[in-house]
């Protein structure tokens, strides 16, 4: 087992000359026995950092340690890593016992006898002893599955990278696989890093998550943070389902203004709030449906579109008193009966607004959270 | 243009490179996996790259150096004297001129036809036939026999007295045709035997590209109201380019190298009065008249033929991203 | 229109398919059926070329002296073919996997160079090739210092050559073949720590199996089909691959020839026609590559 840093890791590709920066001075501190799931959108850099760490790719700048080794220079086999891919990577020729021999073979003086002993352990863990003689292509896309992470676990390497290893399968294979890998993970108490882009997994899966944009690390914290207190909007609009509604807005005297929004703030808040141009953020679950406007929290709302989930519905609402047709949502109790073209009343509760600095993006009031005052918002 | 060939084949590099999660940005590996990668594939491409270097583009240079010497009889070469005479004397040369009028004729005859007789073929193949397997076994055969072979059947059929074709015509009452023997009717006799044997290479091409279009196409065009002839002239061929463009390279290749096939049919480097080509004009002038260095400007004229025809198309399938 | 206009129409359409299909059939078989009948008739000029003798016409003589005339060359084509056909397969193989497999800067141009290897002409290259074997590296008297006789050496150098001139169109088909491969299958062995070779030999070679038949059924037709390298090379004699006798063979005869050229046919191309019934479709494979 081991702990796993990154320091300033640093990756340019070459393009004609031109130079592409795929992850720019991202550092992550893993601790041994961790599970750090890598979350971003399609090309932000999750799966280059991944390989980076792998050995698949070069390191341009920075540093990397595992176990407090540097590692910049080693080759994959000299990694003591095992990884699993989204394409399972299986040896197509080889029996499920010879794939997962060949690590082993390959990497280890292990004698035959040790590699079928622990193969079989590994089989075991799986539950996929009884197919030991099968080759890959005669079995389901979940058991290539179990095999992939059997290869991965028979190494028994300090560490693991897993590279959406989930994706191919079934929504509801995904759900069972899920925690059934996080069971795994405590089990062994290996070291995970884990790429995904799906903020289902990364909230249910990590101990902590690291949100990357663009090749920026945004943000390294438990997924109820990076939940509850976003570093910048992009976290905020990441993480969460329905995304969290931002409206564009203006401090002025004691509200901020914005198009169909006039919404007065506390001194408490607005303290924080350091310049003039704001995004306001609400995720759409704290938004409540009422019949009145009582306070200035409250705003009046004409339904759009409502999409019942059965347990709950998301109801789009337009500004009453606005020309726009900008909607946003609000995801409220599947009880809760509402028709397209009703006149209510939306009401966001200041506890639950984020704001953020227009030009930076950067977080500078989150909610209220755990009913502590905000939280730190460092790195 | 040079540059721009480059720039061209690295961002083709890169492209392939793309990894499936879509946007991931993925370009070429810098220094220090590339050298290591690089060290590590010398022992496998590199011998094969000599042997075939050396014995492709090593024996072309050779040759074309040869080729600008006057060497004839059995003297050594003098590369010391180098020009481009063999070249002037072959446009003199009303043999080579006649030659090369053949092989245009043979290239392009042979190519078209060629082309036309797989495609429609190919078409009827994917009908949704029963036994589609072993009709298009039977139609590709006489690609897999030699051209020797196929010589000896062919020299049989186009005989003047008992030769098949004759006796076929004759039910029309035309003929009999003296076909080989006559130098006006021979190239056109060579042409529809190479047919025989390379249609049905052009059909497999075909058949490939025609299986690689969604089913879903055949049907639309069918909901359209189009016609069985129509959507094939106006849906289906149109997206047949890439298959016409790779088949006729090859098939103009084969037309090329048709030496082994008139060889053969007088088992002699004379091949009959009107079907000289080329190809075989130049092994006569290299190893019965030991015109060396003639020969050898024949054989690069001969190259840069090639030439012509495979550059644009490898260009075509770097773009098509098919190599 | 009811149905049962559609239906006869339909049937109508599919017959005429068949009936065209059928007369290909015909077409691309009658020179070979022609061909057949007439090497076991006694006087080929007897009856129509493509009926069968009359049992008293029926001669097996065309297929006995075929075969004495063609027996060395079948040999000598067979010596020839199967070393040539596997090392061009081989080096083609190991071109393709440090050239697509493995994965560096600037391979696209070496590439290149391979595939355009495909369509030279070798009327380019055969004066070259034929000073080669014959001044620098003259294999004909260098086997005589083993012991063997001049024309072994030109067999050798044939082979030697039609591996050179075979390794473009193999390296082509592997590397078609390669690139289909899973790249993350390739980091996974990597990962498991196997070096540039163990993934050769233990994951890449294994895989290859498929591709090996393709090559090896492709190449061995066009090496065994081959008459120009061997006329040039070899030349008739004791050496000589069985095109070449079989270029020579009835030509002296005319029309009474035309049996025994028949029956040589069929021997000689006999190797070819059963890989081809027997692998049909991986022949296809390789000539639709």
């Amino acid at each position: 087992m081991a702990r796993l840093e990154l320091d300033d890791i640093t990756k340019h590709f070459d393009d004609d000359g031109e130079t592409i920066v795929a992850v720019d001075d991202a550092s992550i501190d893993i601790d041994d026995g961790e599970f750090l799931v890598l979350v971003g959108p399609s090309g932000c850099g999750k799966s280059t950092t991944l390989r980076m760490i792998a050995g698949l790719e070069t390191i341009t700048e920075g540093e990397l340690r595992i176990g407090g080794r540097r590692v910049n220079e080693a080759k994959p086999r000299d990694r003591d890593i095992a990884m699993v891919f989204q394409s399972y990577a299986l040896y197509p020729h080889m029996t499920v016992r010879e794939n997962m021999s060949f690590g082993l073979e390959e990497s280890t003086d292990l004698s035959e006898a040790e590699i079928t002993e622990r193969v079989e352990s590994a089989t075991d863990t799986m539950g996929i002893s009884d197919l030991l003689d099968r080759k890959p292509s005669e079995l389901s896309g979940g058991q290539q599955q179990r095999v992939a992470l059997g290869r991965a676990i028979v190494r028994e390497p300090e560490v693991f990278l897993m590279d959406e290893p989930l994706s191919n399968l079934d929504a509801k294979l995904r759900a069972q696989m899920r925690t059934e890998l996080q069971r795994l993970q405590e089990d062994l108490d290996t070291t995970t890093v884990y790429v995904t882009h799906d903020q289902t997994e990364a909230m249910t899966m990590g101990d902590r998550i690291a949100i990357l944009n663009d090749g920026i690390l945004q943000q390294v914290a438990t997924p109820l943070e990076a939940y509850h207190a976003p570093a910048n909007q992009f976290v905020a609009g990441f993480i969460g389902e329905p995304s969290m509604n931002f409206f564009d807005v203006d401090l002025e005297g004691d509200s901020v203004v914005g198009d169909g929004l006039d919404y007065p703030v506390s001194d408490d808040v607005r303290a924080k709030l350091d310049t003039d141009a704001l995004v306001l953020g609400i995720r759409p679950q704290d938004i409540e449906l009422v019949d009145a406007v009582e306070s200035g929290h409250d705003v009046a709302v004409t339904v759009d579109v409502v999409e019942p989930m059965g347990d709950e519905n998301n109801v789009y609402l337009t500004f009453s008193d606005t020309a726009g047709n900008e909607t946003f949502i609000a995801n409220v109790d599947g009880r809760t009966l509402v028709d397209e073209g009703d006149d209510i009343v939306a009401r966001i509760p200041e506890e639950a607004v984020h704001f953020f600095d227009r030009r930076s993006g950067e977080a500078l009031r989150n909610r209220e959270f755990d009913g502590d005052a905000d939280v730190d918002l460092s790195l | 243009m040079r540059g721009k060939l480059a720039a061209y084949l690295g961002r083709l590099v890169r492209r392939n490179r793309i990894r499936a999660d879509g946007g991931e940005v993925n370009a070429t590996r810098d220094s220090g996996l590339v050298s290591d990668e690089f060290t590590s594939s010398l022992p496998y491409w590199l011998p094969p790259f000599v042997v075939m270097g050396l014995a492709v583009y090593g024996a072309i240079l050779w040759n074309f150096f040869l080729s600008l010497t006057d060497s004839s009889g059995f003297g050594a070469p003098d590369y010391a004297n180098l020009d481009f005479e063999m070249y002037a004397r072959a446009f003199a040369d009303p043999v080579f001129i006649g030659a090369l009028r053949n092989t245009f004729a043979l290239l392009v005859a042979f190519t078209v036809l060629c082309l036309v007789v797989g495609l429609v073929v190919a078409v009827l193949v994917d009908q949704g036939i029963r036994y589609e397997n072993t009709f298009r076994t039977i139609y590709l055969l006489p690609m897999a026999l030699s051209f020797v072979v196929t010589a000896q059947f062919w020299l049989w059929m186009y005989n003047q007295q008992n030769g098949l074709v004759n006796i076929i015509l004759g039910v029309v009452g035309l003929g009999p045709y003296e076909w080989i023997g006559n130098p006006s009717l021979v190239l056109g006799a060579v042409v529809f035997a190479l047919i025989w044997q390379f249609s049905g290479y052009a059909m497999v091409v075909y058949l490939a590209g025609l299986r690689a279009i969604p089913t879903e196409q055949f049907e639309a065009a069918r909901v359209d109201g189009a016609t069985t002839l129509r959507m094939y002239w106006r849906v289906i061929i149109p997206q047949l380019k890439g298959a016409t463009i790779s088949a006729s390279v090859v098939l103009m290749v084969f037309a090329l190298k048709a030496f082994d096939f008139l060889y053969s049919l007088t088992g002699s480097y004379y091949p009959p009065k009107g079907s000289d080509i080329l190809a075989t004009m130049m092994v006569r002038q290299a190893f019965v008249a030991n015109n060396r260095a003639y020969a050898a400007a024949i054989g690069i004229m001969l190259f840069a033929l090639a030439l012509v025809v495979v550059a644009p198309y490898l260009l075509y399938q770097y773009r098509a991203g098919e190599l | 229109m009811t149905d049962t206009n559609t239906s006869s129409g339909r049937s109508w359409r599919s017959t005429a398919l068949y009936a065209v299909l059928v007369l290909l059939v015909v077409f691309y078989l009658l020179p070979l059926w022609t061909g057949l009948m007439t090497s076991i008739k006694a006087d080929v000029l007897a009856t129509a070329p493509f009926l069968p003798p009359a049992p008293a016409g029926f001669t097996n003589i065309h297929w006995t002296r075929a075969i004495n005339a063609l027996a060395g060359g079948l040999v000598n084509s067979l010596i020839l073919a199967i070393p040539a056909t596997i090392l061009s397969a081989l080096l083609g193989s190991m071109a393709a996997y440090g050239l697509t497999t493995l994965d560096w800067r600037h391979q696209v141009p070496i590439l290149m160079l391979f595939i355009a290897g495909i369509f030279i002409p070798y009327q380019a290259v055969l004066i070259p090739l034929s000073k080669f074997w014959a001044s620098v590296v003259p294999v004909s008297d260098l086997v005589g210092y083993v012991g063997l006789a001049g024309w072994v050496g030109d067999l050798i150098g044939l082979i030697l050559s039609h591996v050179a001139y075979g390794i473009p169109i193999c390296t082509l088909l592997f590397r078609t073949y390669y690139k289909d491969f899973n790249g993350e299958m390739i980091e996974a062995a990597r990962i498991d720590g196997a070096t540039t070779h163990t993934i050769y030999r233990r994951i890449i070679l294994p895989l290859s199996v498929p591709m090996f038949a393709v090559t090896l059924i492709y190449q061995f037709t066009q090496v065994w089909n081959d008459l120009l390298f061997a006329l040039v090379l070899v030349g008739p004699g004791a050496g000589a691959p069985v095109t070449v006798p079989l270029s020579q063979l009835g030509a002296s005869l005319s029309e009474v020839g035309f049996g025994i050229r028949m029956a040589g046919a069929f021997v000689a191309a006999l190797p070819t026609i059963i890989v081809y019934v027997l692998f049909g479709d991986q022949f296809a494979e390789g000539v639709s590559t």
